[in-house]
């Protein structure tokens, strides 16, 4: 055997490192995964199953954890509370902060900078300082457990988030697009709703997806303002985690938190190349 | 001539109406974000500073006499406020720093070009989009000290049982591990963008010059990434504040108060112990701190970037 070329040694070398960081790639993102499929796992299994050493990865699979608690804890109930306050909020922020996002990206008002830097620093805002006053507000209005209070409380974090993401995308769009609408006779709604929102299409749903998820997922202001009518389901979760100090009910537990977060893994993967899109231009043109 | 004139003169008084007519349009873009924001956000904090310096009456249940500065003399000597500031800064100053360093090593691992880059990609997103009280609960789970498969895993390898939840550094470890795993695929997101927009001539010139790796990364990408890695520390900083659900579900502020994060604290004091008018200034106090601080990330991010 000779010596190899250089070159081909140097290509060796950085085919191994390729094969290494691929492997790496592989072995961090099971690691990531890991602990939701074992809640998953764990969600179909019978109550013997879950208390094992080892710990079961084959057993006769069960919905039994789910049919039992799907009437016990009003579970249904709570998911068609969270729907409508994910929805409401999501649908009233993006139309809201797309609207005052297009105004600092394109139009030219008077004091217009100052409030977007007043409203990106209210995303500093500990939730927990608008909720104590918000409960009182709403107890004194009898506006607690309802779901209006709710879309309007999360509101408060999502059409700040909405109007950051949808300026910078505004911004990344040509000028010229409404200007020569505008000099064609469009009026500045106009020009919105027929060239800017048909474009804008991609980076406006992944903002509403991605505000319906923060809205879906909101624990504080649910725990705060809602008790029983209007309750969401992380409040739920946030009950039977917290039985677990005495009760350990792992099958109620992981059953909840899979009808959770299966929805809104499958509707994030289902507009994935949009959210990373998204996600990645609010984070460096921001 | 002349009838361009008359022209001129006709169009000017509609002219001046479309000027202000234009100018209720360009506000209207506005109005609704500002009235929202004033009644939802500006109001309730506004509302938060009166109760701060005030009795609470809890017949009335609202802000009664004014007591000026004695919430905020009462809460400054409650050794547990300062004790739950204490546990707040730990994490932050742990899980901060970890998770961008490991958000960024992780993406330049998974941006590693062939097949499955792609599909690895989409599946970052998973972790991103489980509720952090879903993401407590279950590594509550995962990590019991009796049954937990995390435990009898470490036992293979002659370590444990741990007590993640009895010890208190043990159980920080575990808030700092499960706000890792729920925020770190967030930031790989963002970095395998930032990643992927990095010029490659650059790296070709350095490979070229005989840079070695190291001096590669940290004469080249890091100088590159800068920018990214500032921006991508201020919105994790703008989440980490906020930390609540996680704690809330999985150690619940213990053991006694180890992982008790003021957000946590201050929710106890005014809805568990009705003590509106301390927790209230205790907001205040958080507020100001969170600003100043935000507004100095702000600002450090934005000389970071001219700097580079």
């Amino acid at each position: 055997m000779s010596a190899p070329a250089p070159s081909t040694a140097h290509r060796t070398r950085t085919s191994t490192s390729h094969r290494l960081r691929v492997m790496g790639g592989i072995a961090v993102s099971i690691l990531f995964l890991f602990p939701i499929y074992w809640m998953v796992l764990t969600s179909f299994k019978q109550q013997v199953d879950i208390f094992t050493t080892p710990p079961k990865f084959l057993f006769i699979p069960t919905l039994e954890t789910y049919i039992e608690y799907m009437q016990r804890a009003d579970i249904t109930r709570r998911l068609v509370n969270t729907i409508i306050v994910a929805a409401g909020s999501g649908l009233l922020s993006i139309v809201v902060g797309a609207m005052a996002g297009y105004a600092l990206a394109r139009i030219r008002i008077r004091g217009a900078a100052t409030f977007g830097l007043l409203i990106l620093l209210s995303r500093g805002v500990p939730p927990i300082a608008l909720a104590v006053p918000m409960f009182l507000v709403a107890r004194k209005l009898g506006l607690t457990d309802k779901h209006i209070t709710l879309i309007l409380a999360y509101s408060t974090f999502l059409i700040p988030y909405v109007m950051w993401l949808m300026r910078s995308f505004f911004l990344s769009l040509p000028r010229e697009l409404e200007e020569s609408a505008m000099i064609d006779g469009c009026s500045r709604y106009g020009a919105l709703f027929k060239i800017i929102i048909p474009i804008s299409l991609p980076g406006l749903l992944s903002t509403l997806i991605f505000s319906m998820i923060l809205a879906w997922e909101e624990l504080l202001f649910a725990l705060v303002l809602t008790n029983r009518h209007a309750s969401t389901i992380p409040v739920a979760i946030a009950g039977i985690a917290g039985d677990t100090v005495n009760g350990a009910n792992w099958g109620a537990l992981t059953a909840v938190g899979t009808i959770t977060v299966v929805p809104v893994v499958v509707f994030a993967l289902l507009v994935q190349k949009w959210l990373i899109t998204g996600l990645a231009e609010g984070a460096t043109k921001g | 001539m002349s009838t361009e004139l008359a022209k001129e003169t006709r169009a000017a008084p509609t002219r001046r109406r479309g000027r202000t007519g234009d100018l209720l349009v360009r506000w209207s873009f506005m109005v609704p974000a500002i009235l929202l924001l004033a009644v939802m956000l500006a109001y309730p904090i506004f509302y938060t500073i009166d109760i701060s310096f005030s009795r609470f009456d809890l017949s009335s249940f609202g802000a009664g006499e004014w007591v000026g500065w004695e919430n905020y003399i009462e809460v400054m000597d409650d050794y547990r406020f300062w004790e739950s500031l204490r546990v707040t800064m730990v994490y932050l100053v742990i899980a901060l720093p970890l998770q961008v360093v490991l958000g960024f090593g992780i993406a330049f691992l998974i941006n590693a070009e062939w097949a499955g880059r792609g599909l690895i990609r989409a599946l970052f997103i998973i972790p991103m989009v489980v509720a952090p009280v879903v993401a407590g609960g279950m590594w509550r789970m995962i990590l019991d000290p009796l049954w937990g498969i995390l435990n009898y895993w470490l036992g293979f390898i002659g370590i444990g049982p741990l007590d993640w939840f009895g010890d208190p550094t043990l159980a920080m470890a575990a808030v700092i591990i499960i706000d890792t795993w729920r925020w770190t695929p967030f930031i790989v997101l963002i970095a395998t963008a930032a990643l992927l927009a990095l010029p490659k001539d650059v790296f070709e010139a350095a490979k070229i010059d005989g840079a070695n790796w190291w001096s590669t990364l940290w004469s080249v990408a890091v100088p590159l990434l800068v920018p990214v890695i500032a921006a991508t520390f201020v919105i994790r900083w703008l989440g980490a504040v906020k930390m609540f659900d996680i704690v809330l579900a999985a150690t619940y502020g213990g053991p006694g108060k180890a992982t008790n994060v003021i957000n946590l604290f201050i929710y106890e004091e005014a809805f568990r112990s009705l003590r509106f008018a301390e927790s209230a200034a205790m907001a205040v106090i958080v507020l100001i701190v969170t600003m100043v601080l935000t507004g100095l990330f702000l600002y450090g991010s934005r000389k970071l970037e001219e700097l580079f």
